[in-house]
């Protein structure tokens, strides 16, 4: 359909003809439908969460008398504090292993020219392809059998390297000048030294995109920890949600305001990062 | 764990080592402490596992420590290959990957094109909107979707009903169950792709557009024939990222929304595998079923690249 319309104005038009004109509404119309579309499923739980429970199937654009009540009845039921600090130190430290790990690799496969070099970077890239549901039962024996289940450490520890992260930065820093680090050598600095003062400082671009997206994509995880996790207060929001919603399924008052809450400290970091987050996300992939 | 590099200078390639560069290589031990962090977590968790998962599959074990694990041969997989659960999984599978195209990669090819003179602010607030449910957490948008679509009082339900269509099931009926499912993997994913294929759209060469126009292309002339050619690596990678990933997406709104039901019509082969090791505990079955879907997708995945290869155009 859009290709008929789009073939009946002419490419030159210009915003001055009628067809231009008509075109460019065309044009705003379908992007304020995709952004609604995006945009008010999020508005809607916010909305409702906001809703006294009273008034809590109302269709009223704008609760007439917003409460919190929903987001104090959260807060008194589950742990919610906790598991939203459980669930930030668990996204950061991730997110910091994966830029160290992935540096320390990246840097290997830069910085030295090793025989199996094509080896093990085939072998990093091709982790990827490799479905978490297919390994899923040796990981869950392994992380018992080291006392993991039911602890942050289990959640963190094996997502503390991954192939995104060290192809990222080994991409970023292929296009590190050779020369710099060739006079460093020559001058005697030790390949740590090198590391630390020259390339990592070169790298801030990528080291923040990597954080962002590893930070974001821990926030979110949710099959790992719904496999080690026991109890709520030893978890991350994403499964206090899903167990909150299982006993609490239709308050949906309280559901949307937990579900707020579980969101709100990425929705803060987007609005304050927003043009990085989009762009780290872009350059570098889907997570 | 479902994620692919969407590095849009070129496909996915392997470093090569010069040969000169070979020859004067020594053994030296740095380089592998360097190494040895990422290579040890990857070996542990994914590469050993791997393995691990191999060798269950020949096996019967009930996952309980102290029970005895039991040599079966061949069997788990005789006996899923004569499942009609694993038959209806694996095409469910291709149900939802084929029900994501049209918002991962198609729609949003469209959309950009359509869209590609929008500029200055309009554009970035589009953007910033459109990109929103990337970053929203599966758990949450299962959750926000379950409220709008909500067979008593959600708003989706109560507008079909002011319209005069009814109410739908949309999670409790197996005829929409999939669908809906489907729908709430691709609103994570249309806008990123569209910005995707914006942004692929606005790197083309506008001497290319201006030279063809001059000779009398038409508007949809130059889509097909300037366009679509050096769009073609963004749709060949996001269509294969559908293909690859699109199935594991879906796992989390299935976890949540339906467990698979109503009546099995929204399991698909990532779920089953879940349900055989830790509901019924089968870890023999499981990793059998994880082992023909993992083959099954290195094989599509091999040919996804060779299509790459061989299809994708790049503008040198």
């Amino acid at each position: 359909m859009t290709i008929d319309a789009s073939h009946a104005s002419i490419a030159l038009a210009s915003a001055e003809t009628k067809s231009g004109r008509t075109r460019r509404f065309a044009v705003h119309a379908v992007m304020i439908l995709l952004s609604f579309l995006s945009i008010f499923p999020i508005y809607w739980m916010i909305v409702t969460s906001l809703r006294p429970e009273n008034e809590i199937f109302s269709t009223s654009l704008w609760p007439s008398n917003p409460s919190l009540e929903n987001y104090v009845f959260v807060l008194t039921r589950i742990p919610m504090i906790g598991m939203l600090i459980n669930t930030t130190v668990v996204s950061a430290a991730t997110a910091l292993l994966q830029v160290v790990t992935g540096l320390f690799a990246a840097y290997a496969l830069v910085r030295w020219r090793m025989r199996l070099s094509g080896v093990i970077h085939g072998l990093i890239a091709l982790s990827w392809l490799v479905p978490f549901q297919v390994t899923m039962i040796p990981n869950y024996v392994l992380a018992s059998r080291l006392g993991l289940l039911d602890t942050l450490t289990g959640l963190i520890v094996p997502n503390a390297a991954h192939a995104f992260a060290i192809l990222l930065l080994y991409n970023a820093m292929r296009s590190f000048p050779t020369e710099i680090l060739e006079a460093a050598r020559i001058d005697g600095a030790r390949s740590w030294k090198i590391l630390w003062q020259i390339v990592v400082p070169n790298m801030g671009a990528p080291i923040a995109s990597l954080s962002i997206i590893a930070f974001i994509s821990a926030w979110n995880e949710y099959f790992w920890p719904l496999l080690l996790s026991r109890k709520p207060e030893n978890s991350v929001v994403q499964i206090g949600l899903q167990m909150f919603m299982t006993q609490e399924g239709n308050l949906w008052g309280p559901l949307m305001a937990a579900a707020a809450l579980a969101s709100l400290p990425i929705l803060v970091i987007y609005l304050i990062l927003q043009r990085h987050v989009i762009e780290s996300f872009m350059k570098s992939g889907i997570r | 764990m479902t994620d692919i590099q969407a590095d849009l200078a070129g496909p996915l390639s392997v470093a090569r080592v010069p040969a000169a560069a070979r020859q004067r290589t020594t053994f030296t031990v740095q380089p592998w402490l360097y190494l040895a962090p990422a290579l040890c977590l990857l070996m542990m968790w994914t590469y050993v596992p791997l393995v691990e998962a191999f060798q269950l599959s020949f096996y019967q074990w009930n996952m309980l420590p102290t029970a005895p694990q039991r040599y079966v041969g061949l069997t788990n997989y005789q006996r899923l290959f004569a499942l009609p659960e694993m038959r209806a999984a694996l095409w469910n599978t291709l149900f939802y990957i084929l029900g994501l195209f049209p918002m991962s990669v198609i729609i949003p090819l469209f959309v950009a094109i359509w869209t590609q003179d929008l500029e200055g602010r309009a554009r970035t607030i589009y953007r910033a909107l459109i990109f929103v449910p990337m970053i929203v957490a599966p758990v949450v948008a299962a959750i926000l979707w379950r409220w709008l679509l909500n067979e008593d009082q959600g708003l989706i339900t109560l507008g079909l009903e002011t319209i005069g269509l009814g109410r739908i099931g949309f999670l409790t009926d197996p005829k929409y169950a999939l669908a809906t499912l489907t729908w709430i993997t691709g609103w994570k994913l249309i806008g990123f792709s569209t910005l995707l294929f914006s942004a692929a759209n606005a790197g083309i060469n506008p001497s290319y557009i201006e030279a063809a126009r001059i000779d009398g292309a038409s508007r949809w002339g130059i889509i097909r024939d300037i366009r679509l050619p050096l769009l073609s690596p963004t749709i060949l990678l996001l269509s294969m990222m559908t293909i690859l990933f699109g199935a594991q997406w879906s796992f989390a709104y299935i976890n949540v929304l339906t467990n698979g039901g109503p009546l099995k019509s929204t399991t698909n082969i990532f779920y089953l595998l879940w349900e055989y090791g830790f509901q019924t505990m089968s870890a023999g079955w499981s990793s059998a079923a994880g082992m023909i879907a993992f083959a099954g997708f290195a094989v599509i995945a091999a040919g996804c690249m060779w299509l790459t290869k061989r299809f994708a155009v790049y503008d040198n």
